[in-house]
């Protein structure tokens, strides 16, 4: 008796939150496979062609190689910067320098805007007009011509110190928590030996780190293959071929083209490179990791 | 203590001058950070013609505080909130991410306890599904979701609209299609995975005896998870309610395919789309002021909330 009551219990609590993620994520995830299968244009019938979507994004001249690219150049080339800057930052604090509460609180405050107020507040900042920061900070310095750094050809790298700008706080906060979990002894005992702060950072506080470090890795690198917003704000919603990533591209190909089996096999592409990119990262967790 | 580079017994100046050099970095960065959101919020106080004459000085207002120096200010921010709906935008984000909170927070919390707390058959396979989810991006699921969304559609209205005619409410049309409701229904799935995943090694981690002495005391399973596990569960849901909310409060892609009429947008597609229409593009006064709307409410909440914000960084990350 009690056992039916408790059993319906459990099933009036987990029922309607499964029943809705099952609804509305993971049966969408699954008709993304066979969605990619087919040529459709979204309104009339589909048709099945196989992997022929496939052949077509991976072939040569394709936009969708590029597209990774571009992806991998804006998880990468940002990602070295807030990668040092955060683990930089998180040790200074964490050495209980002068001011280090203020640095923790005031780093992270990027983190908190949306992709399209940070997307907007750079595109002010880069603006040809006098209203743009930089290049007012440019014509001080005697620059007289404007640089249109958000132009097409030269996006990509305008979106790096805006990339780092506001994604370095919470790398930060979360290093400095696992650095904060070291206990202190092996700080003292390497004192004693007389190691520098350098070789203390290196040889303690890095392999001590290493889980949270790859943790930080793989929310980097999923956060880049998924990169959509700045691109799409910035180029005004029809990013060209030199600046699309495989959402913009995936966007423009279903919602502007009506080219629907094309653009899901993109995003099929796309979830399984996050699960390669979260599958090796693990595994280099695993193989690394320090017991203490 | 100190936990490294704290005793300096000689003068060894190398390593003050490295103090001093990284000193010098840290309040450059400082200045890189705080400066540009210092320079949102005082140049939404200038008209644009100030703007364009002096780009980065101070706007009357602080220099010489008067009304007649406030009005570009108040201009700016009407013109944002009333000319440009945005006004209309914020009340839609708070309807539309208010909603989503209580719902993720209510569901999460009730998968959570149950996967935490009883032994059941398929108990692990359900953990494991909602597992998954933190590995399906938004991408996978964006394009099936827009046509199921047609199909469910049609499939109430033809469920709903008998039972309607019969009530005397006329033809009843359901459409998920650009809707809060629908966009509700989303984020709420969405936000599930990771919040079952997070509040589920919470519970875990409660007392197990205070379960079992409420029942002594003749509470049923819902009395005992209302009253005695949500209070005791209040930090863990806390902190995952303050990441969904700077997550759907900041959240595009979705509402971009989603919303389409302009009165139901939120702060996100609002400000995207007078960022990328060029007849807003040198209103500078608009935008700053409607930069700033956007920015303000997650400012607000970061520093009224903070050391519970960077606690829950600190948890997820070292439990996961």
């Amino acid at each position: 008796m009690k056992n039916r009551g408790q059993n319906l219990f459990i099933a009036t609590f987990l029922g309607p939150p499964l029943l809705l993620y099952a609804v509305f994520v993971l049966m969408p995830a699954v008709n993304a496979f066979r969605y990619s299968l087919t040529r459709w244009d979204g309104l009339g019938p589909a048709s099945w062609v196989g992997l022929a979507n496939f052949r077509a994004i991976l072939a040569s001249g394709s936009e969708f190689l590029p597209a990774i690219g571009h992806n991998l150049f804006l998880t990468f080339v940002p990602g070295v910067g807030i990668l040092s800057l955060a683990l930089f930052f998180a040790y200074s604090i964490h050495q209980r320098i002068r001011g280090g509460r203020l640095y923790r609180v005031a780093f992270f405050f990027p983190n908190v805007i949306s992709g399209v107020a940070v997307a907007l507040l750079w595109v002010l900042i880069y603006s040809t007009s006098d209203v743009g920061l930089l290049n007012g900070l440019l014509k001080l310095m005697g620059h007289t011509q404007p640089i249109p750094f958000t132009e097409s050809g030269r996006l990509l790298w305008a979106i790096v110190p805006m990339s780092i700008w506001s994604g370095t706080g919470f790398f930060m906060v979360l290093f400095l928590a696992a650095m904060e979990n070291i206990p202190e002894t092996y700080y003292e005992a390497a004192k004693l030996d007389g190691a520098s702060s350098a070789v203390q950072f290196r040889s303690i506080t890095l392999p001590l780190m290493w889980d949270v470090l790859t943790t930080g890795i793989v929310f980097l690198v999923v956060g880049g293959l998924k990169f959509f917003d700045a691109v799409y704000v910035m180029e005004n919603g029809r990013p060209s071929g030199s600046t699309h990533t495989m959402s913009t591209l995936m966007y423009s190909k279903v919602f502007q083209e009506y080219n629907v089996g094309y653009g899901t096999a993109i995003s099929v592409m796309l979830f399984l490179l996050v699960l390669a990119a979260t599958a090796a990262s693990l595994r280099l967790m695993r193989r690394e990791r320090l017991e203490y | 203590m100190a936990p490294a580079g704290g005793t300096r017994t000689r003068a060894d100046w190398p390593a003050r001058l490295a103090g001093g050099a990284r000193w010098l970095f840290l309040t450059a960065y400082l200045a890189v950070v705080v400066f540009p959101m210092c320079w949102v919020f005082y140049t939404s106080a200038k008209t644009t013609q100030q703007i364009y004459k002096s780009p980065f000085g101070l706007p009357k207002v602080i220099t010489a505080p008067s009304r007649a120096n406030a009005e570009p200010l108040v201009r700016n921010y009407r013109k944002a909130w009333t000319g440009s709906h945005f006004g209309q935008y914020f009340v839609n984000s708070l309807i539309v991410v208010s909603v989503s909170l209580v719902g993720v927070v209510l569901l999460g919390s009730m998968a959570a306890y149950v996967l935490a707390r009883f032994e059941f058959r398929g108990r692990n396979a359900a953990y494991f599904l909602f597992l998954c989810g933190l590995l399906i991006p938004m991408q996978l699921v964006l394009i099936p979701l827009f046509f199921q969304f047609s199909d469910m559609g049609e499939g109430l209205t033809r469920l709903l609209a008998p039972a309607a005619r019969a009530m005397g409410l006329g033809n009843l049309t359901v459409s998920l299609h650009d809707s809060h409701a629908g966009l509700i229904l989303i984020y709420i799935a969405f936000s599930l995975a990771f919040t079952v995943f997070t509040l589920t090694s919470f519970f875990r981690t409660l007392p197990g005896e205070l379960r079992e002495a409420a029942m002594i005391d003749g509470a049923g399973e819902y009395r005992i998870f209302f009253s005695v596990m949500m209070p005791l569960g209040k930090p863990g849901i806390v902190t995952i309610a303050i990441f969904n909310f700077l997550g759907l409060w900041n959240e595009y892609l979705f509402g971009l395919v989603f919303l389409s009429s302009d009165r139901l947008k939120t702060l996100p597609l609002g400000l995207a789309s007078i960022s990328m229409q060029a007849q807003y593009k040198s209103d500078f006064g608009l935008l700053f002021a409607a930069l700033v709307i956007s920015m303000a409410p997650t400012i607000l909440v970061y520093i009224i909330l903070q050391e519970k914000l960077t606690r829950g960084i600190t948890v997820g990350a070292l439990k996961g």
